[in-house]
């Protein structure tokens, strides 16, 4: 018998861990299921603008991977999400958000169509239980496969540039929001042309075992180029510019909420454009068609703050000093220039051009700064520069 | 291609009580039925059945009680049984016992007790059960009322009924008898046909709700099983319903959420807006209507709904007529439960849990001359294997030896809940097409999502023992889901 125990088990290591450990200078490490990702390796502001006009690599490892395989992979699929996904094509990738009975949403992800018999569907959050359970009836197989594929996110302005001096031939006709597979410094890997920065961007997907050689390739050309490591910090900078929401941040997965009003329907999230209801019959169809006829009493929405200090937690006002929301994600964009936030408001704020009010508590050297700050409602994306969309990418 | 208005899918009972009712008001109705024979799991009633007043007025029935005095007597491993007469509900005697004058005074209190509680529960028994949240008046008036009958009772009743409703049944016998069989024989009535042992919480609520349902602590009751089933297959006769049996519905076609069709295992497809499915509610979500067409929650309480089912059936033909040792002739005709004690319950039980044969069952079976039929518990559902039938008999053996002797068994056939499920096609083989605990209840039967007999298909409706009341020969689900329908289509 095997008698040794502990009471603590250590976080477990991506695959890049034995580089990531290196560049880490400050040590400081998030856990993202189960896994130890840096927060930051030296300077927060320094990978930020690393990614915002080199390149930025990121480790991506933990995300959670679930292979769709069998007959009705596509059926599947798309009883699972709001989006048809019906035609997708092999070598695409879509954007999907997933709802329950009640049409609020649990998750969103992405989902990569190898052939229309195989499916993979990338998200932040653990689904298998909820992906097993939609299974029932359909001739799929779901799997985790998280722990056997090794991922990293390479995004910023050179990266097609310098993926393109590594001999990854003809990558800079891979279009948004496809993939394909590539050889990369000898090793098999699979490219996407996805992330979460809002910027030209790629995700790096490869074996375990080539890990190593991937990250080391991505750096080759740093002498001329100063690609960093970015943290989970910087990353969470480059999302929010982007406009990308994130479950249990920006709002609670339905499948994790404890109190009911604390759910979110896709509308509300201003995801309304990824649910089509004229499509077969998914999760949570019944309860949308309603809620789209109802208007909305509170909507999550980007802001334009007055002054530089950012809004982190504040809560939101009318003119009238009526609390009417929430902040949940407020930083000072340093490439916008300005104070920007994500926010809920209620009906009568959601237009754009809105003018609500932040109580921003700021702390300055042992004393909070209360500051009264106007905002505009904006729309949430608040960085998309043209580089992102074209084909063939700048290289 | 044929068009109804209703087709009903299995011609149970309650299949066909609903069949009588939506018939009468002018709808052409099809009855399909996977067997030969109608009636379904009450086939297997050998007792008289407890079956609403309120739906023999509804469906203009006179059916003559019957008014044979009712015996129930426990047997006992030394031979001194204990024998009960029944006069209608209220009225038991004790005729023999070797139990004292206390135990007999305190087991007469338990079952007036018993009889005051579900009396109580009786009264939300036979209404759609309200839905919480739905806003509706009628609902919150029914949970008002609810309410109210439990505060009638009076401080010192309401306190105990709410003391034990949550309470297990060995508790509340072991703080009043001392008697190990009366003890036997009140848990044989609150565990049986369920995944309860006597010592499991919940075991009370299960008896109350038995006894509510059945009007009677000993399930025995006035009306015989056999003609409510002939009386309500005259009326289908005579409105016309179509019966059509040995069919079988593979599936129900939806489209865009609405009933469309029926495809039967011919081939044939059926044209129809409305379904009444008499199958439990697992098949027909799972296999009926596909995951496909339902909410992934609600898939998952579908598949999360529990149906184990505990209980085989047996009948034993005899050489010669049976007698019981020691004990008169003239009880032959009553009931038998062989449930020795308390401890003896919970041991079968403690093999069921592990899906395992018990090797002590308890017994509660009728004798007709020569033929015993006995239900066994607790004999386990099995996922992928099947049950020694041989064993179970062998078993079933050594006990009647103790009681029946002089008389060879000629012939037996054993009927598993794995043999239930394929003959009349119910997940689990579970006598109430799911357990009867207060999570699978009232409101809550058989899940959210799909009480008062609606579900999230529009135009289909379940009437199986999987909805509320639950098991039992009541004919009152039949009638709530036609009811259901009737009243959607007016509001329609």
């Amino acid at each position: 018998m095997n008698n040794s125990f502990s009471f603590t088990k250590p976080l477990l290591e991506t695959p890049f861990h034995e580089r990531t450990y290196e560049a880490c200078y400050n040590n400081d490490w998030y856990r993202w299921a189960g896994y130890k990702i840096a927060r930051e390796y030296s300077n927060t502001e320094l990978e930020y603008t690393a990614m915002r006009n080199t390149a930025g690599v990121l480790d991506i490892t933990p995300m959670h991977k679930y292979d769709i395989k069998g007959a009705d992979a596509i059926k599947f699929v798309d009883k699972l999400v709001t989006r048809n996904v019906t035609e997708i094509k092999s070598g695409q990738v879509m954007y999907i958000i997933w709802c329950n009975e009640d049409g609020n949403v649990i998750d969103d992800g992405t989902v990569f169509c190898f052939d229309s018999n195989h499916l993979r569907i990338f998200c932040a959050e653990r689904n298998l239980n909820w992906f097993s359970d939609t299974a029932i009836g359909f001739d799929v197989e779901v799997e985790d496969v998280s722990d056997t594929i090794a991922a990293l996110a390479f995004q910023g302005p050179l990266s097609c540039k310098i993926l393109n001096l590594l001999n990854v031939k003809n990558i800079e006709n891979l279009k948004p929001f496809y993939f394909d597979d590539f050889d990369l410094n000898g090793c098999k890997v699979t490219i996407s042309r996805t992330g979460f920065s809002g910027d030209l961007g790629y995700e790096i997907w490869c074996k375990n075992e080539d890990a190593i050689s991937v990250w080391d390739s991505l750096f080759k050309f740093n002498r001329d180029y100063k690609v960093l490591p970015a943290g989970m910090n910087a990353l969470e900078m480059v999302r929010v510019e982007a406009g990308f929401i994130q479950p249990n941040a920006d709002f609670m997965s339905a499948e994790q909420a404890l109190r009911p009003n604390r759910m979110r329907n896709p509308f509300e999230l201003g995801m309304g454009w990824l649910v089509d209801l004229n499509k077969n019959y998914f999760t949570g169809k019944k309860n949308l068609v309603d809620l789209k006829k109802k208007t909305l009493t509170k909507k999550l929405v980007g802001l334009d703050i007055q002054g530089d200090k950012p809004a982190i937690g504040s809560v939101l006002y009318d003119k009238n000093k009526k609390e009417i929301g929430i902040v949940t994600a407020g930083m000072w964009s340093p490439s916008l220039k300005s104070n920007i936030a994500f926010g809920y408001v209620d009906k009568d704020h959601m237009k754009i051009g809105s003018k609500v009010f932040a109580e921003i508590y700021h702390p300055e050297e042992l004393e909070y700064k209360k500051i009264w700050a106007e905002c505009s409602v904006v729309k949430k994306q608040f960085f998309n520069p043209p580089r992102r969309h074209k084909v063939p990418a700048e290289i | 291609m044929r068009k109804f208005d209703i087709i009903i899918i299995g011609g149970g009972h309650n299949g066909l009580v609903a069949a009588s009712v939506l018939s009468k008001k002018g709808n052409k109705v099809l009855v399909i039925e996977k067997n030969e024979q109608l009636g379904g799991l009450s086939n297997y009633v050998d007792s008289l059945s407890y079956i609403s007043e309120e739906v023999l007025k509804e469906l203009n029935i006179k059916i003559e009680k019957d008014i044979n005095e009712n015996y129930v007597s426990a047997l006992s491993d030394d031979l001194n049984h204990t024998v009960l007469k029944i006069n209608g509900n209220k009225n038991i005697e004790i005729l023999q016992t070797n139990a004292s004058e206390s135990d007999q005074l305190n087991f007469i209190k338990l079952i007036n007790k018993y009889d005051l509680f579900a009396r109580t529960l009786r009264s939300f028994m036979f209404k759609k059960p309200p839905r919480v949240k739905s806003g509706s008046r009628s609902d919150i008036w029914q949970l008002v009322s609810m309410g109210l009958k439990v505060r009638l009772l009076g401080k010192k009743n309401m306190r105990e009924l709410l003391r034990v409703i949550g309470l297990n049944i060995a508790d509340d016998l072991e703080d009043n008898i001392t008697d190990n069989i009366l003890k036997g024989l009140l848990s044989n009535e609150a565990v049986i046909g369920t995944n309860l042992g006597a010592r499991s919480p919940g075991s009370i609520l299960n008896l109350l709700y038995n006894q509510a349902t059945n009007n009677s602590i000993f399930r025995i009751n006035k009306y015989n099983t056999h003609s409510f089933l002939n009386s309500i297959r005259e009326i289908c006769k005579k409105n016309n319903v179509e019966i059509e049996t040995n069919k079988k519905v593979e599936k129900i076609n939806i489209s865009n959420q609405n009933v469309n069709s029926v495809l039967l295992d011919t081939g044939e497809e059926i044209q129809t807006s409305s379904i009444i499915s008499n199958v439990d509610p697992k098949t027909t979500y799972l296999k009926l209507v596909g995951a496909a067409n339902l909410d992934t929650d609600f898939i998952r309480r579908t598949k999360n709904y529990r149906t184990k089912g505990t209980v085989a059936k047996i009948h034993i033909d005899f050489e010669n007529e049976i007698k019981i040792n020691n004990l008169d002739t003239k009880y032959l005709s009553g009931k038998f439960v062989y449930a020795p004690d308390i401890k003896y319950i919970e041991h079968a039980f403690n093999d069921n849990k592990y899906n395992k044969l018990s090797s002590n069952p308890c017994l509660e079976f009728y004798i007709n001359k020569n033929k015993l039929s006995a239900n066994i518990y607790f004999i386990p559902y099995l996922i992928n294997s099947a049950h020694d039938k041989k064993k179970i008999l062998s078993n079933v053996k050594l006990i009647l030896e103790k009681f029946v002797t002089e008389n060879q068994i000629l012939s037996s056939t054993i009927e598993t809940p794995n043999d239930i499920e394929d003959k009349y096609n119910i997940s689990g083989g579970h006598w109430s097409h799911g357990d009867m605990e207060i999570d699978q209840l009232l409101m809550m039967r058989p899940f959210y999502g799909s009480s008062q007999y609606s579900t999230p298909i529009n135009g289909l409706y379940l009437c199986s023992a999987g909805t509320h009341p639950g098991g039992g020969v009541t004919g009152i689900n039949g009638i709530n889901a036609a009811k259901q329908l009737l009243k959607d289509n007016r509001n329609e």
